[in-house]
């Protein structure tokens, strides 16, 4: 059994604009799966629908053996399944400590603890604990929203293009902490239009082309493909 | 004329810091639900006619006399977001406007109903004015701006240091990302709509305080509160006490030039240039 199972999944932002067309992905313990493909291929949507932000008509999503489909994101955190949007990922105007605490809102219990542990992963968070988050630059604010996410202690972490916007510089090191936090134990789903760097991190990948799966495997043997090669990493 | 401008900018900023009670009210209910809630005017009365049943009915001192001026707005405030605007939300912005127009016209007329047109004063103790290098000073005047303090104090220290005061900003700053990481609108809803409509009547009650209470009384300053709103930066907390101060200055200022009757151009003036020259405000919409 898998950590995440979904099958045959349908889902969009209206019933007439299906986004994913019966896709089927998976996620096995202590894996890196990273998800690319062409825009509008309906990679972010499949994060979303996973996270319960989107419910999908058709299809379902088990976390371990538990059918999780059209669960509320409330109920899927305190399940395990972290989430960090793409855009919009911390509340700007609330201190990085208060963004760390609302990242643990549904287990208030153990936000002290698990803040220290974000502090002591995330060094530079504990540095600027009392700042806004909108004065961080973007790759500490990606560090904080991932840092967030952390706060629920997840079994499932989905990354939607963490390194987006960011400096090359920053991007590596976003994906050497994924590495870290994926070192821990910790499953994740990365979606990521630096389809290189992403594929270099990943234990598997997918690639999706309208939604459906266009390819899967190994993600060094997807890297060495000739076809994945000259479509998704420019050469 | 020095001494006259002197007294002025003291009444203004009194008036003002009663003033941001309402306002901070109001650019909460803002800030976290996306509507200016014009209904604010009619749960100020609503705490105005709470207060004044405890103080001069029961015969309650003022202070407890303002906690139940903000427990019974505040529930009266959660009564009529849930059962009336909240089924306006769905029809947008401008709907659940006008919808809180008619909210405060029917509530307002409720009172009259119950309570007549009559003007209704506090049992409050009859006080010479403080005299200070020519200057007068109200003692409850003083009073009640010292209330006004605590209870921003207060709001300030909710927002800051509680589960439930966090949600709310969360959900003012980020409303998609304040579900995912588990906050229930709703309930953050009904805790605005309660602090937001409490905070009116505790200013109804203090306006009352300072004169009379009747019906209209949350109507009379809507405008004023608006402008302040406005003025700071509608969403904003900071912002809507710079802005309460700036507008009951700016209202008190004016009778230099002008007379009473014409006050209410200030809160039409200040609304004006803010949206002319900086429509988010003094302070933007930072909510806290």
């Amino acid at each position: 059994m898998g950590l995440l199972t979904v099958s045959g999944i349908v889902a969009g932002y209206s019933a007439a604009d299906q986004i994913l067309k019966g896709l089927d992905f998976a996620v096995q313990p202590g894996e890196i799966v990273c998800i690319i493909g062409p825009n509008g291929a309906g990679k972010s949507t499949l994060l979303k629908s996973i996270a319960g932000l989107l419910t999908p008509s058709a299809g379902s999503i088990m976390l371990q053996d538990r059918v999780v489909t059209g669960m509320a994101p409330p109920d899927l955190a305190r399940l395990g399944i972290a989430y960090v949007p793409q855009e919009h990922n911390v509340f700007p105007t609330m201190t990085v400590r208060e963004n760390l605490e609302m990242g643990g809102y549904v287990d208030p219990k153990q936000i002290p603890r698990r803040m220290e542990d974000a502090m002591q992963r995330f060094p530079v968070l504990g540095r600027k604990r009392r700042q806004a988050a909108r004065t961080l630059s973007g790759g500490e604010r990606q560090l904080l929203a991932m840092g967030m996410a952390l706060m629920v202690a997840p079994v499932l972490l989905l990354l939607d293009e963490p390194s987006a916007g960011l400096s090359p510089k920053a991007a590596q090191e976003l994906f050497d902490q994924i590495q870290a936090i994926n070192k821990g134990g910790l499953s994740i789903a990365l979606v990521e239009q630096n389809a290189n760097e992403a594929l270099a991190i990943s234990d598997r990948a997918y690639v999706l082309v309208d939604g459906r799966t266009g390819a899967t495997g190994i993600a060094s043997e997807l890297a060495a493909d000739p076809d994945i090669k000259r479509i998704f990493l420019g050469g | 004329m020095l001494k006259d401008v002197a007294q002025l900018v003291i009444n203004g900023l009194m008036a003002g810091t009663i003033l941001a009670v309402p306002a901070i009210g109001l650019t909460a209910i803002y800030a976290v639900l996306r509507f200016p809630n014009f209904a604010l005017a009619s749960h100020a009365t609503v705490g105005a006619f709470a207060g004044w049943i405890a103080n001069v009915v029961l015969g309650w001192s003022i202070i407890p006399s303002l906690g139940l001026a903000f427990l019974a707005a505040g529930l009266v405030g959660v009564a009529t977001d849930e059962f009336v605007l909240r089924p306006f939300r769905a029809a947008g912005f401008a709907t659940t406007a006008i919808g809180s127009i008619a909210l405060t016209i029917a509530l307002e007329n409720l009172l009259r109903m119950i309570f007549g047109n009559d003007l209704r004063g506090y049992d409050l103790p009859i006080t010479r004015d403080w005299r200070f290098a020519g200057l007068h000073l109200g003692p409850q005047q003083v009073e009640n701006m010292a209330i006004s303090l605590v209870v921003m104090a207060a709001v300030f220290a909710f927002l800051a240091f509680t589960r439930a005061g966090k949600a709310m900003r969360a959900v003012a700053d980020n409303p998609a990302l304040a579900r995912i990481k588990g906050v229930d609108a709703v309930r953050v809803a009904r805790i605005v709509s309660f602090v937001g409509m409490g905070l009116a009547g505790v200013g109804g009650m203090l306006i009352g305080l300072d004169t009379t209470i009747d019906p209209l009384t949350g109507f009379r300053v809507m405008l004023s509160v608006f402008a302040a709103a406005v003025v700071g930066g509608l969403g904003s907390i900071p912002g809507a006490v710079l802005g309460a101060l700036t507008i009951g200055v700016g209202e008190e200022l004016c009778l230099l030039v002008l007379t009473p009757n014409y006050r209410s151009v200030v809160g039409f003036l200040a609304i004006l240039l803010v949206l002319i020259l900086r429509p988010s405000g003094l302070l933007g919409q930072r909510a806290y």
